[in-house]
């Protein structure tokens, strides 16, 4: 069954589940960033998320997004931008399923410039207002707003991952 | 997103922000805020209680304009509602520990001119 499909033989009046993913196709634009976050957060809160994970998750879509728009180059600007949110139990990497748990990931895709985030070294923050640049803070908060971050280019499209965990107990 | 202003005094300006701080949102206030910044008063309140996201591309408006206040020797600071979304984004990059924030104007204000 293709994914996002209900089953057609559920029971007659019971509450469909929600699939565990969510997708959406986007331009590369600020009001178009705008729309991913608000269908980002609503997203969330169907599936239960916690407010603070939303509030993390949202942070870095915008961030992500917008260093597509900003230094992807015009292959990112010309080509959809595709969102993928998946929620379900928390994954311990080393020991699998951790119960209690949850994590959402978004998984953002672009045609752009390739561009690994984690091979970014990390920004020493300044110390004062003086020494402070205004420049490089996505990638800042990206780092400090997620529980894991993934990359991987393939087929010519970037594919980032940031998740959030949280514990139901 | 609107942005306004009152001038408190003859050493006090507030600027009040509300809407989102993302990149449409900072695009369509960060000349104004440049501008309310650059009056000749000492102390500069920005109140950010109505601001509901605040992205980099807002911190990065925050940091110029405290920028511009500091080097006419003057001082800007935040107001910011305790708990929220836009205090983490400032404690996320650190900018918290660079622009001062307070939880109330009246404190704020205090701090501006002191």
């Amino acid at each position: 069954m293709p994914r996002g499909q209900q089953s057609p033989d559920r029971p007659a009046g019971e509450r469909p589940a929600l699939p565990g993913f969510d997708e959406l196709t986007i331009g590369a634009n600020g009001a178009e960033a705008r729309r991913a976050s608000v269908w980002l957060a609503t997203a969330c809160r169907q599936r239960n998320v916690p407010q603070a994970q939303v509030e993390r998750l949202t942070l870095c879509l915008e961030e992500v997004l917008a260093n597509v728009i900003v230094h992807g180059g015009s292959t990112a600007l010309s080509a959809p931008i595709s969102l993928l949110l998946e929620v379900g139990p928390g994954q311990d990497r080393e020991h699998g399923h951790e119960k209690g748990s949850g994590q959402a990931s978004v998984t953002v895709s672009d045609a752009g410039i390739a561009f690994n985030p984690l091979f970014v070294p990390k920004k020493i923050l300044p110390a004062t207002l003086g020494e402070a640049s205004a420049g490089g803070l996505g990638l800042v908060m990206i780092r400090r707003c997620s529980d894991w971050l993934d990359y991987r280019h393939e087929d010519g499209r970037n594919h980032l991952t940031f998740g959030a965990r949280w514990d139901l107990r | 997103m609107s942005i306004s202003y009152d001038d408190i005094g003859d050493k006090l300006r507030r600027i009040v922000i509300s809407g989102r701080l993302d990149m449409p949102g900072t695009d369509s206030v960060a000349s104004t805020l440049g501008e309310l910044v650059a009056a000749p008063k000492k102390g500069v309140v920005v109140d950010l209680s109505s601001v509901q996201f605040l992205a980099s591309i807002g911190i990065r408006a925050l940091i110029t304009s405290a920028k511009a206040v500091q080097q006419r020797g003057g001082k800007m600071v935040l107001v910011v509602t305790g708990g929220s979304s836009v205090l983490m984004s400032l404690e996320a990059t650190g900018v918290d520990q660079l622009i001062p924030v307070f939880r109330n104007a009246a404190d704020a204000e205090r701090a501006a001119v002191a």
